[in-house]
C-alpha cells in the first residue's frame, strides 16, 4: 500500500561530483524497479522525487537507496542530512517497468541509471540476459555498475549497432528528455519495444495536482496521462513529446 | 476522540439554507482530485468535506508546457482546470463519492454564463448537496476572471446560478482586485449561502541562471498558493467577514492548528487546505484531530465556543 512513511538515513555518500548516494531504513514492504519516492525536504512546499536504485528487505524492514544529483535546494536539503536523521517520504509511487523475460538492453543517461541499475539487479535474478550502458559527462561524474560506459560522447552513439549485434528484444531507459526522445524513435524505427521511465516536476506526486501530465496516445486517444501516477514508465510510440 | 465536537453549521440566516459539516476541515478544490485519491494515506472521516477539482460543462485538457513552478514558501499553478467534465463526473465520479459517502463540494467553473446556468441545473438534478462556484480562476483566458472581478457582473451571474440550484451554495472569490468588499456583497446579494476566500494570487515564477556563457530562463504565470500568501488570506477574510452577513469558508497558506485560530479571529467559519495537502497528504486528518485534541483539553464544548472564545474573549 501507498504510505507517508517515516524512515531513518541508513548512509549518505558523496559517489561522484556533486552526485549522492542515499539509504533509508524504513518498514516500506515493497518495491519495483522505476518506482519512486517523494520526500518532504525541510520546509520546501514541493516534495522532490527520487527514482529507487536498490531496494533491500529485510525481515520487518528495508533498506531503499536513491541517487541524486545536486540541483537545487531540495536536493541541497538532503546532501547535508546525516546518518540516523529522519527521512519522510511518500513510497511505492508510480508504476515500474514491466518486466518481461527478454534480451534486454538498458540505457541509463546520467542520473538515470539509477533505476538501471535496481532493474539490472532483478534481471540478474530472474536470469534475464541484459547488458547496461550508460553516459556520464565527464570521467568525475561516472557512477558504477553498468556494462558499458560512455563518457562525453552521447549514450546513444552507436546504439543501434549495438541493438543489432546483441539481438536485443526490449530496451528499457531512464534520463533527460532528449535522450528518450531519441530511443524512442530508435525503437520504432527497428520495431523493438521500449520502456521510457520519465522525469517530470511534481507537486502532489499521487496523481492529484495535474502539475507532471504528459500527452500519450492510447487507444487512438490523445489524453493526458500524469507521470506520477500513470508513470513514470510509458511505452515507445505511445509519446507525444512537446 | 470526540469528533463530534468538531460538527460545523454553516447557515444562511436570511433563507435558512444550511450547510452541516463533521468537521470545519475542507479539502480545497485542485488539491484533492476527485476526492478518492487520496483514501490510500488518510482517512476520510476527519474531513468535513472536500471540493472537487473545477468541473467544467466539456472536458478539458488544460494547459501545456510548464505547469507548477516552486516559489519560497509556495507554489505557481497554471493546470488550466484539467477536468472530466460534468458528464463523465456525474458517471463516473459521483458514484464512487456517493458509495463511499464522502461528502464533498463540486466545484464548478466556465467560460459564458450559460455555462454556469447549465452545470447548475445539473447539479441540482442530481442532488448535489453544495456547490462551489469558481469565479476567480485565473488560468484560463476568457470568462472566469471578469465575472470574479467585477461587482454587477458577479451579481447577474450569482443569482442565474441560484436560480437553477436550490442547495447550498458558495462563492469562491478571487484576491485579485482592489475591493473584495464589494464583491463579497455582490455575490451574497445575488443569492449566495456562503462565500469561500482566496483563490490564487496572480504570480509569475522566474527562474534564470548563467550557465556556460548564455543566460537559461524560464517563466511561469499562474496562481500562487501555499504559506506565502497568508496575510493576504487573514486581509481578506476580515474585509469579507466585515461586509456580509453568511459564512465564510477560509483558505490560503493554513497549514499548522496555529492558522486556524488566525483565520478565526479574522473571520472564518470553516476552513479549506489546499498546497499543504501536498507536503503532507494527512495534513487535514491531523489538523483535524489537533483541533479536536486541543479543545477537549481546554474545555471547549463545541466548534461554536470556540469561535466564541477566540472573537469575544
Amino acid at each position: 500500500m501507498k504510505k507517508d512513511y517515516k524512515g531513518k538515513i541508513e548512509l549518505i555518500e558523496n559517489i561522484a561530483l556533486d552526485t549522492y548516494k542515499m539509504v533509508i531504513l524504513s518498514d516500506l514492504r515493497w518495491a519495483n524497479p522505476a518506482q519512486f519516492i517523494s520526500i518532504l525536504c525541510g520546509n520546501k512546499t514541493m516534495r522532490r522525487p527520487f527514482s529507487i536504485s536498490d531496494f533491500e528487505k529485510k525481515e520487518k524492514e528495508s533498506l531503499t537507496t536513491i541517487l541524486f544529483k545536486l540541483k537545487g535546494e531540495g536536493t541541497s536539503y538532503l546532501k547535508n542530512l546525516k546518518k540516523g536523521d529522519e527521512i519522510d517520504f511518500l513510497a511505492p509511487l508510480g508504476n515500474g517497468f514491466k518486466i518481461e523475460n527478454k534480451k534486454s538492453l538498458l540505457i541509463g543517461a546520467g542520473i538515470g541509471i539509477a533505476p538501471m541499475l535496481f532493474l539490472k539487479k532483478e534481471l540478474n535474478e530472474k536470469n534475464i540476459e541484459n547488458f547496461l550502458i550508460s553516459g556520464f559527462k565527464n570521467e568525475n561524474e561516472i557512477i558504477k555498475g553498468s556494462d558499458k560506459t560512455v563518457i562525453g560522447g552521447s549514450v546513444m552513439d552507436n546504439i543501434e549497432e549495438l541493438i543489432k549485434e546483441k539481438n536485443i528484444e526490449l530496451i528499457y531507459a531512464c534520463g533527460p528528455k532528449v535522450v528518450l526522445k531519441m530511443v524512442d524513435e530508435l525503437s520504432t524505427k527497428l520495431n523493438t519495444p521500449s520502456q521510457l521511465a520519465l522525469e517530470k516536476v511534481m507537486a502532489c506526486s499521487i496523481g492529484v495536482c495535474r502539475g507532471c501530465v504528459i500527452k500519450l496516445i492510447r487507444n487512438n486517444k490523445i489524453q493526458n496521462y500524469s507521470v506520477c501516477k500513470d508513470g513514470p514508465v510509458f511505452f515507445g510510440g505511445e509519446i507525444i513529446w512537446e | 476522540m470526540g469528533i463530534e465536537k468538531l460538527k460545523t453549521v454553516l447557515k444562511n440566516e436570511k433563507t435558512n439554507n444550511t450547510l452541516i459539516l463533521k468537521t470545519p476541515i475542507i479539502g480545497a478544490s485542485g488539491t484533492y482530485g476527485y476526492n478518492i485519491e487520496y483514501a490510500d494515506f488518510i482517512n476520510l472521516d476527519y474531513l468535513g468535506a472536500i471540493s472537487t477539482k473545477g468541473i467544467t460543462l466539456e472536458s478539458r485538457l488544460g494547459n501545456d508546457g510548464d505547469r507548477i513552478f516552486e516559489v519560497q514558501g509556495g507554489m505557481i499553478n497554471r493546470i488550466g482546470l484539467e477536468n472530466v467534465g460534468i458528464e463523465n463526473f456525474i458517471k463516473e465520479k459521483l458514484p464512487v463519492l456517493k458509495e463511499k459517502k464522502i461528502d464533498f463540494l463540486l466545484n464548478i467553473a466556465g467560460n459564458t454564463i450559460e455555462d454556469y446556468e447549465k452545470l447548475a441545473l445539473i447539479a441540482s438534478q442530481n442532488e448535489i448537496k453544495a456547490l462551489e462556484v469558481n469565479v476567480s480562476c485565473p488560468n484560463v483566458k476568457q470568462g472566469c476572471l471578469e465575472f470574479g472581478l467585477n461587482p454587477e457582473s458577479l451579481f447577474s451571474l450569482t443569482s442565474k446560478i441560484r436560480k437553477n440550484y436550490k442547495g447550498f451554495l458558495i462563492v469562491k472569490l478571487s484576491p485579485n482586485t482592489s475591493d473584495i468588499k464589494s464583491l463579497a456583497m455582490a455575490a451574497e446579494s445575488g443569492g449566495a449561502d456562503c462565500i469561500s476566500a482566496i483563490n490564487t494570487l496572480r504570480g509569475l515564477g522566474v527562474d534564470i541562471k548563467y550557465i556556460g556563457n548564455k543566460f537559461i530562463k524560464k517563466m511561469v504565470q499562474g496562481g500562487l498558493s501555499g504559506s506565502c500568501i497568508k496575510p493576504v488570506a487573514l486581509y481578506m477574510v476580515n474585509q469579507i467577514k466585515n461586509a456580509v452577513k453568511i459564512p465564510v469558508i477560509a483558505m490560503g497558506g493554513i497549514c499548522k492548528l496555529s492558522d486556524l485560530f488566525e483565520f478565526i479571529l479574522a473571520g472564518a467559519d470553516a476552513f479549506q487546505i489546499g498546497t499543504a495537502n501536498f507536503q503532507t497528504p494527512s495534513i487535514c486528518t491531523s489538523l483535524a484531530l489537533e483541533l479536536c485534541e486541543f479543545m477537549e483539553k481546554n474545555n471547549f464544548y463545541d466548534f461554536e465556543t470556540l469561535k466564541g472564545a477566540i472573537l469575544n474573549g
